[in-house]
Formats: C-alpha cells, sequence, structure tokens
C-alpha cells in the first residue's frame, strides 16, 4: 500500500501535475540576495499569498555571487520565471535579447507610478527610455564618518567639501599609529569611486544625461585629470598601501575597525556595520562637495521586471505593484536598508527620517547640489569597463604607468 | 590488520650498530617531530582562525587590535545556521549527493580503471587515457551552458538525482587515471593463477584484483568524496529551490553585495569538515594498511 | 584469446564513455564552437554568427590584458604550486608512513585544507594575509619579524608569491595521500633487498621508492597541473587578477571575459586556448613518460 502511495507520488512529483489545478505559481528569481534578505522577502510573499487566494510565489535564491549568471543562464534558455530582479549591470543585455517585457501599458493603468521618486523614473527607463522594471531600491552613496576616532585626534568638525576631507585625512593619519584617513578602494568597481572625485570639478555634465558616454567623455579635461590627482593623493598621503587590494570587505573592516574613519558607501551598509560597531560612534553625513559647490552622484539600482515569454504577466504585474506600493516598498527598504523608490515612503515612514538616513535624503532632494549621473550602462564600452578601469589605475598607483598615458587611453578607448 | 608490515625507511642497516647509528637514529626521529609538527601547523593556522571567528559575535569580528580568542565567547552563529538557515538540510543534501556520486565513479570506474591498465596495445591505452584526460582540461564554464540548457530541456535541472549523475561523470576520468595506476602495479599473473583456479575474468577482477587495491581505491573514494562535497559552480547553476542547496552553495549565500557574514560563514566552514574529516580518517586507515604480506609474489 | 580479452576490456569502459560522452564530450563541442562565434550578450543574440578567429585574435592582442604576460603569470602559477605541493606532499607522506599515535586524527587535520572550496579557501587567506589587518602581518609583528606591514596582495610581487604559497596550502594533502597509497603497495621485499645492498635513505627514495610509484607520480602530477590551470577560485576571491593583472591567469581572464565583459565569444575562446594548451602538455607528457616506462619493462 505505501509503496503504491510512493509510486503515486513520485508520478506526480516528475510529471509536475498541478495537484491543484486552482493555484497558479509564480516563479520570482531574487539576485541581490542576502541571506537576511530572502528571509524579508519571503515574509512578504507570505502576506501576499494571504491575501491572494490562489497565487503562490515560488522564491529561486541563488548565492549573489552567482546570481548574476545563473539570472542570464535562466532567461536565455526561457526557464518558467514570471518575476526577476533586474540590476542596472545586466538590464541592458536582458532587454538586448528581448527577455523583457515592456511595461508601459501596466506603468500607465498604476496609481503609484506618479510617486516614483525622479531616480526610480530615471532608472526604470534605463534602456531605450522604456520602462522594462519598476525599481525597488536604489543605491547611492554618502559619506560615513567614524566621529570618536575623530575626536581622538582632535577634529571636531565634519568635512563638507573635497578639499576638507583631503585635508582632515591627511591630518590624521600616522602609520606608525596604524591611523589612516580614508577607506579607499583599488578594487572591485573602484571606478565609482574614482570618478566621483574626478567629475566633481566639471560643471559641464550638469547639461548632459550621463557621466560620460561614446560621445562625450572628459577624461583629458584639465579638471578631470585635476579631481583624479586629489584621489590618487588620497591614496598616497591618508590611505594603507593595500588599499590598492581593497574591495567592499576591507573598507568596511577599515571604517569599522577605525584605521580609517572615512568611509564612502551605499545605505545597505548601514545594517551591516550596526551589528558590528556602536550606532552612536558614527555618522553618515552627504557627500563632500568639488571646488565648484556640486558633486555627481551615481546611483545604482534593482528592480523587478517580467520575462516577455513568461505565462503569467498578468499575475506577475499584480505582484510587482503590490511589491512597490508606497507601504511594502518602504517596509522592504526600512529592513534591507536600500532607499525606497516612492517618495511617500520617505515621508511615512519614519525610519527614513532617522539620523543615518538624513544624509541621503539630503542629497536626494538638494538638485541644486548633488547630481545624479548615470554611468553609460547601455553603451557595449560599459560592460568590462570596470575590469579595464581597474588594472589601468593599479598600474598608476604602482608607478608602472602614467596618469596622462591611461587618461588618453580612456579617451581613445570611449571616443573610439 | 595486525599482519600489516610497515616499511621503515629511517631503519638503519643491522650491522651498523654502535653509539653514531643511535645518534642518527635519535637525529631522524627528532626531524620527523619536527616536520609533522610544521606540516600540522601549516594546515591549522587557517582553521584556528575560522573557528574562532565562528565563536565572536558581530562586534568582535573586525575589531583591532586582533583578538585571538573571543572576549565574548558565543556559540550563536551556529544557532543561526541551524535555527535560521536550512543548515541540516543542506548538509544532508551534500551527504548524500556526495556518497552516492563518489561511490557510483569509483564503481564504474573500477572496470574502467582496470581495463585501462591491462591494455597491451600502447595505441589503445593511450587513446583512452587521452580521452581520460581530455574531461579534465575542460574548463567547467565551458560546459556550463550547453549542460544547463540540455537538462532543462529534459526538465531535469533542479534535482538532485541529476546533480548526482553529472557528479559522478565528474569524477569517473579522475577515479579511473588513478585506479589504472593503482590496477597497473598488480601483476598480471596474479588474476591468471586466479583463472586457473576456476573464477571468470569478473571474478577474478572483484575477489583477487580490488581486494589488493583497496588503499588505492579509499584514496580515490576520499577524494571524490571531497572534490563533490566541495562543488560550487555546478550546483548553484543546477539547482534552484531551497531544498535542494548543498553545503558550498549555502556557504556561498552568506556573501552578499553587503559583504561576507565571517561569523556565520566560519561557523558553516566548520560545521561543512567535519563529514570530510571522517572520510579522510577512515580512508586513511584504509591507505595505510597496503598489501598484505606476501600477496604480491611473482 | 588475445582479441577476446580486448574484448573484454573494451566492455568494461563501456559505462565510463556512455556517461562522459552524455556529460561532457558533447556539451563540450557546442561549448566551443560559441568560440567561433561573436556570441556576446551584448548583442542581441539573434546576431550570432561565425567570425573565424576574430575572438582568438582580439584575445592575443588585447591591449588592457597583455596576452603574454597572463601566459608567463599562468605558467608560474602552475610550475611553482605544482613543485612545492608534491616536494611537501611526498615528505608528509613519507611521514605518515610510520605508524604513530593518533596518525588517523593527525592526517584528518593534516589533509582538511583539501575538504575546503577554492572560493572559502580563498576567502579566509585574502583576510588573513590581508595587508593592514591581517593575521599574518600581525603576528609577525609581534613576533618582531617584521616592523611595517607587507602588502601581500597589494605589492604586484609579492602577490603572486601570496596566492601560490595559498594554493601550495590547498594542494599538499593531494599528493600526500595519492602518494601515500602508492607507497604501500611497495613490496617489502624490494626494501629487504636494499637495506642488504646498504643502501642509504636518499638512495632508496629516488632508486626504489619514487621509480616503483612512478605510475601514481605521472598521473597526480599531470591531474594536477590541468586542475591548477583550471582553478581561477583562489586567486578571483583574493586578487581578482591584480594589482594590475599581476595575478592574472588565463583561467581568471576566462572568468573575466565571461563575468564582466558579457563577451562569451572571447571568454570560450581563452577556455579554448586553455583547452589546446592543456591537451598539447599532456599528450606529450604522456608520450615521454609512456616511452620510459616501456623501456623499463
Amino acid at each position: 500500500m505505501k509503496r503504491w502511495l510512493l509510486v503515486f507520488l513520485l508520478i506526480v512529483a516528475l510529471t509536475g501535475l498541478p495537484v491543484f489545478a486552482e493555484t497558479k505559481t509564480l516563479n520570482f528569481l531574487e539576485v541581490m540576495t542576502s541571506p537576511e534578505r530572502t528571509v524579508l522577502i519571503k515574509g512578504m510573499i507570505g502576506d501576499y499569498e494571504a491575501s491572494h487566494p490562489g497565487v503562490k510565489i515560488n522564491l529561486i535564491s541563488p548565492p549573489y555571487e552567482q546570481a548574476d549568471q545563473k539570472a542570464t543562464l535562466m532567461l536565455n534558455s526561457n526557464q518558467p520565471l514570471d518575476i526577476i530582479e533586474v540590476r542596472d549591470n545586466t538590464i541592458k543585455q536582458f532587454v538586448n535579447n528581448n527577455k523583457l517585457a515592456n511595461l508601459g501599458k501596466d506603468y500607465r493603468s498604476w496609481k503609484e507610478a506618479k510617486t516614483l521618486t525622479p531616480v526610480a523614473m530615471m532608472a526604470a527607463k534605463t534602456v531605450n527610455n522604456t520602462l522594462y522594471i519598476v525599481p525597488q531600491c536604489i543605491f547611492v552613496k554618502a559619506l560615513f564618518v567614524r566621529k570618536d576616532i575623530l575626536e581622538k585626534n582632535g577634529i571636531t568638525t565634519v568635512p563638507g567639501t573635497i578639499a576638507d576631507l583631503v585635508k582632515t585625512c591627511e591630518k590624521i593619519t600616522d602609520s606608525a599609529k596604524n591611523q589612516y584617513g580614508f577607506a579607499w578602494r583599488g578594487k572591485s568597481s573602484e571606478m565609482k569611486f574614482a570618478d566621483f572625485f574626478a567629475s566633481a570639478g566639471i560643471t559641464d555634465i550638469k547639461k548632459d544625461t550621463l557621466l560620460y558616454s561614446d560621445t562625450k567623455n572628459y577624461f583629458t579635461d584639465p579638471r578631470y585629470v585635476a579631481g583624479m590627482k586629489i584621489y590618487i593623493e588620497l591614496f598616497q598621503k591618508s590611505a594603507p598601501k593595500d588599499a590598492i587590494n581593497w574591495g567592499f570587505n576591507e573598507q568596511i573592516n577599515g571604517f569599522v575597525s577605525g584605521i580609517t574613519p572615512f568611509l564612502m558607501q551605499d545605505p545597505d551598509a548601514i545594517p551591516l556595520i550596526d551589528k558590528m560597531l556602536d550606532p552612536n560612534k558614527y555618522i553618515v553625513i552627504p557627500m563632500p562637495v568639488g571646488p565648484t559647490g556640486s558633486a555627481y552622484l551615481d546611483y545604482g539600482f534593482t528592480g523587478l521586471g517580467i520575462p516577455s515569454y513568461s505565462k503569467n504577466q498578468k499575475q506577475a504585474w499584480d505582484f510587482i505593484s503590490w511589491m512597490n506600493s508606497a507601504e511594502k516598498n518602504g517596509y522592504f527598504c526600512e529592513h534591507y536598508g536600500t532607499l525606497p523608490v516612492q517618495s511617500t515612503a520617505f515621508s511615512a515612514n519614519k525610519y527614513f527620517q532617522g539620523k543615518h538616513y538624513t544624509a541621503f535624503l539630503t542629497e536626494m532632494t538638494n538638485s541644486k547640489k548633488y547630481f545624479f549621473r548615470p554611468f553609460p550602462q547601455s553603451s557595449t564600452k560599459w560592460p568590462g569597463w570596470d575590469a579595464i578601469h581597474t588594472a589601468d589605475l593599479q598600474s598608476v598607483l604602482l608607478g608602472q604607468a602614467k596618469l596622462e598615458t591611461v587618461l588618453t587611453k580612456w579617451k581613445e578607448y570611449w571616443s573610439k | 590488520m595486525s599482519k600489516v608490515s610497515y616499511l621503515k625507511l629511517d631503519a638503519e642497516p643491522k650491522r651498523d650498530n654502535g653509539a653514531a647509528a643511535r645518534y642518527k637514529k635519535a637525529a631522524f626521529k627528532g626531524t620527523r617531530i619536527i616536520l609533522l609538527t610544521f606540516f600540522l601547523a601549516g594546515a591549522l593556522l587557517p582553521l584556528y582562525w575560522v573557528i574562532v571567528t565562528s565563536l565572536k559575535g558581530g562586534r568582535e569580528i573586525y575589531t583591532f587590535p586582533i583578538r585571538y580568542w573571543p572576549q565574548f565567547l558565543t556559540f550563536e552563529n551556529y544557532s543561526y545556521l541551524f535555527k535560521i538557515s536550512n543548515f541540516q538540510v543542506y548538509f544532508r543534501n551534500s551527504v548524500l549527493v556526495s556518497f552516492f556520486a563518489s561511490t557510483g565513479a569509483l564503481l564504474i570506474s573500477m572496470l574502467s580503471g582496470y581495463a585501462l591498465s591491462r591494455f597491451r596495445a600502447k595505441r589503445i591505452r593511450m587513446a583512452f587515457l587521452l580521452a581520460m584526460y581530455f574531461t579534465q582540461i575542460i574548463p567547467a564554464y565551458m560546459i556550463m551552458t550547453p549542460l544547463y540548457t540540455f537538462l532543462a530541456r529534459l526538465g531535469l535541472s533542479d534535482n538532485l538525482l541529476s546533480l548526482t549523475v553529472i557528479y559522478t561523470g565528474m569524477m569517473i576520468a579522475f577515479s579511473s587515471i588513478m585506479g589504472s595506476g593503482f590496477f597497473a602495479l598488480i601483476p598480471v599473473s596474479m588474476e591468471e593463477a586466479a583463472q586457473i583456479d576456476g573464477c571468470n575474468r569478473i571474478q577474478a577482477l572483484f575477489q583477487i584484483i580490488i581486494p589488493l587495491v583497496l588503499p588505492g581505491l579509499a584514496a580515490i573514494f576520499s577524494f571524490s568524496f571531497v572534490n563533490i562535497w566541495n562543488e560550487l559552480f555546478l550546483a548553484v547553476m543546477l539547482m534552484s529551490s531551497d531544498q535542494n542547496m548543498t553545503v558550498p552553495v549555502a556557504l556561498n549565500s552568506f556573501i552578499s553585495k553587503a559583504g561576507v557574514s565571517w561569523g556565520v560563514l566560519s561557523a558553516g566552514i566548520v560545521v561543512s569538515l567535519l563529514p570530510t574529516l571522517v572520510v579522510f580518517a577512515v580512508a586513511q586507515k584504509y591507505i595505510v594498511i597496503g598489501l598484505t604480506e606476501g600477496a604480491v609474489k611473482e | 584469446m588475445r582479441r577476446n580479452y580486448n574484448g573484454f576490456l573494451f566492455m568494461l569502459m563501456i559505462p565510463a564513455f556512455l556517461l562522459l560522452a552524455v556529460l561532457i564530450f558533447f556539451p563540450v563541442v557546442k561549448g566551443m564552437v560559441i568560440a567561433f562565434q561573436n556570441y556576446n550578450l551584448n548583442n542581441p543574440l539573434s546576431m550570432v554568427h561565425f567570425n573565424g578567429l576574430d575572438n582568438f585574435k582580439a584575445i592575443l592582442f588585447d591591449t588592457n590584458f597583455n596576452f603574454w604576460q597572463i601566459i608567463i603569470n599562468t605558467l608560474i602559477w602552475i610550475y611553482v604550486s605544482l613543485f612545492f605541493q608534491f616536494t611537501l606532499g611526498l615528505i608528509l607522506a613519507l611521514l605518515l608512513r610510520e605508524p604513530f599515535r593518533g596518525r588517523g586524527i593527525y592526517s584528518g587535520l593534516v589533509f582538511y585544507p583539501w575538504a575546503l572550496s577554492g572560493f572559502a579557501i580563498g576567502l579566509i587567506w585574502s583576510w588573513m594575509f590581508n595587508g593592514q589587518f591581517g593575521i599574518v602581518n600581525d603576528l609577525l609583528q609581534r613576533a618582531h619579524l617584521i616592523h611595517l606591514n607587507v602588502g601581500f596582495l597589494s605589492d604586484p610581487k609579492l602577490a603572486m608569491i601570496s596566492v601560490i604559497i595559498v594554493n601550495i596550502w590547498y594542494g599538499v594533502p593531494f599528493f600526500a595521500i595519492m602518494l601515500l597509497a602508492g607507497l604501500q603497495s611497495i613490496p617489502k621485499e624490494l626494501f629487504e633487498a636494499a637495506e642488504i645492498d646498504g643502501a642509504g635513505s636518499v638512495k632508496r627514495l629516488f632508486f626504489i621508492i619514487l621509480p616503483y610509484i612512478k605510475t601514481t607520480i605521472v598521473s597526480t602530477v599531470l591531474l594536477r597541473t590541468i586542475w591548477i590551470m583550471n582553478f581561477p577560485e583562489i586567486i578571483y576571491a583574493m586578487t581578482s587578477g591584480g594589482p594590475n593583472n599581476a595575478t592574472n591567469i588565463l583561467s581568471t581572464q576566462m572568468i573575466n571575459k565571461l563575468v564582466k565583459f558579457y563577451d562569451y565569444g572571447q571568454g570560450s575562446a581563452v577556455g579554448v586556448i586553455i583547452m589546446v594548451i592543456l591537451f598539447a602538455f599532456a599528450f606529450i607528457y604522456l608520450k615521454v613518460s609512456g616511452a620510459k616506462e616501456e623501456g623499463a619493462a
């Protein structure tokens, strides 16, 4: 008897026969995976399922480091997926291969589309000015400051400009005491930091839509060169030599241990740092500005899209619009640590008015001081640019190449 | 076991008695102890650091100066592993997949490894051997997409059984190549004698030859087991649902955009080492048995 | 009789090759085809077509990643790692041959590095080797062996040495176990004869032990050469091929092309280059070692 039951179950499992035909199962692939985030999303899915009988959402959570690759593999072989998390660095190639459904129509009938923040709208239209995703989280950098370490070194003010920052960093640096200034970053996506410093002096980008592109770049502009020199000086005078090989972990390590009390990071670093450091020991302030009183900030994003071949597009949209409503998006971002995409979430949710978040709010709302410029994610030059930039800048820091040579090379790379 | 004879490397010729010899012997022993300690210390330092990290709370992980013993000892990372993450499920999956795949590979390669060692014609042996080595020179990335597409089309992705079969395939070449090396040490006369005694070829292989290469097979099994135990890439790409995750995938999932969860990851590494330590310790027992005395006499 | 025997041997090979065909030979052909296509995820896949050797040219004349530097790095990475892995592995195997109390536990503890995933090894060691807050620097300072922190991973000369040290640490157990298993098969008589001849330990090692386990040595060395070449995990986690490509090897470059550039064509081209080099090496290696074997027999 038992054996027959087993055989029956096996057949059901093998043929994938839906036992309860009325239940619709949606497959949802997340890519910015972390154990805490998966738990958070699962909880929200539970809420959704409770209020939407007949819909089941199956969450697929590959580890972060392999997730984009897995997403590519699954999409390109048309695996059953209905909701997919798309990032700034994958959206272009997904669209290229017609893997994302155009959500323009759905947006029009969605009430809360109007309350999306300007940055979120920019993110949504990253490729071809078309709405392929609903952004879910926004990553913007701010300056994290270890106040306790600064006080120990007799410094009571926080830097408002890049020049201030450089000066303060140099002042407190004392390699004999293992005290440095800036959590410098020399590997994996280091160009986001280099670009921030280098572009801060150029006023012209205000008119541009991108930080640089195939048609326009400032790599050999004297102001850009000066900015790069400041960034390199910051490395030479107030960062550990080892920072040439630093990535995210090392930056955080440097900040938490107090060796480098200045850190530029995204808001999702806050929950992480809070676990390792007394939250009263540090503050988060807006990014320093360049000599012209302004700065260009890049932004990262992830959003939810629907695979073009999905058979459950309507259901999927319902879930996506639910997830990204002001209430749910605020709840999600509060626990995950990123910036909400709904402008109403900032005011409705007290968490974002907390002291560690005001810096980000300042940056997002002060449009005279901070200009959000995306990287040229649509350009074919963009993929791999990070790897080229890293190697070239490392060669400059090691004295194996001249800054000017490298900058000329970059200009050629982008103009070709 | 009692019959086992150990070859004494540092045994001095008998006629060379006297103080000088004793001194030499002591020096040998001393060097040996020093070397053994050196290997152990080198191997253990990282493990010590991992264990200490696994016993630290979040506040202590990045403290400076570095603490070599947690100020506040905690087991929260371990309880996280088993309470919040489904580690016991991943653990069970990994044990099953590793055990069955390495056993499967061992059984299949007992045949192929033996055959490889017995081909007289050099060309044939070389051709088979090269084909085996060829499977090893392929970077995993090269076969990933085709393999995935193939399995997905058959609806066999996200299935522990197909993962087991793939791992079996992955370990066959290694097991056959190493196996043939061990089989080659057994003279052909052994099975010829067995056949005269009335065994057929298969019987001769399983009853006479295989017991003789048991040390080698134990070594092969332990390596297959460990290689599979650690395999991350294929498991990530092929498995999707949480209940099909293996240990390396679970460990890798403690690395996120917001850095490495050192405490939990370290706890996971410590736990994931336990079965492999057992496998190595058990295999080592078989490995050092060696050929029983007088077994190989031509 | 002879043909019959060969037929029997061929039959024994069938299960192995059946599995290998489905799981490896068939997919790899498809994977290799990509190396000759402009398969790049930045362009629509509908535009994929054959482009001859363009991908190989692009790799060979890459201005951002000097191909010859990568080749040199790869060779250093393989052979320095291999030399020390083998030598230390052999010493450990010889040490473990004689029984001592707790040998089972000892070998479990000394072999465990092999039981770690590549990414975990890379991660742990990149933290330990960190030039600022790594415990290696800290311990060396406490022991007063150094005064200033050493940039193990940030100094281009030290970076390669550091990743190789980690690779050696990881690979010694493989040789130790395999050689130990081989050593056990040496007949006792061989040793007794040598002892009577009064051969010293060094002589015994080179003239009796090593020749006897030659097949094991030949296959383990070749396998490890192949595996080390295809083992990017440690380097990827520790330096991502940096600083300034100082530790970039063929297999990390392949990942670079696939994961960062989304250029599957060029990535596969690197893969094919790896395969061609290794196949040629394996062929020559087996021929040479096989010829000697024949001569000895």
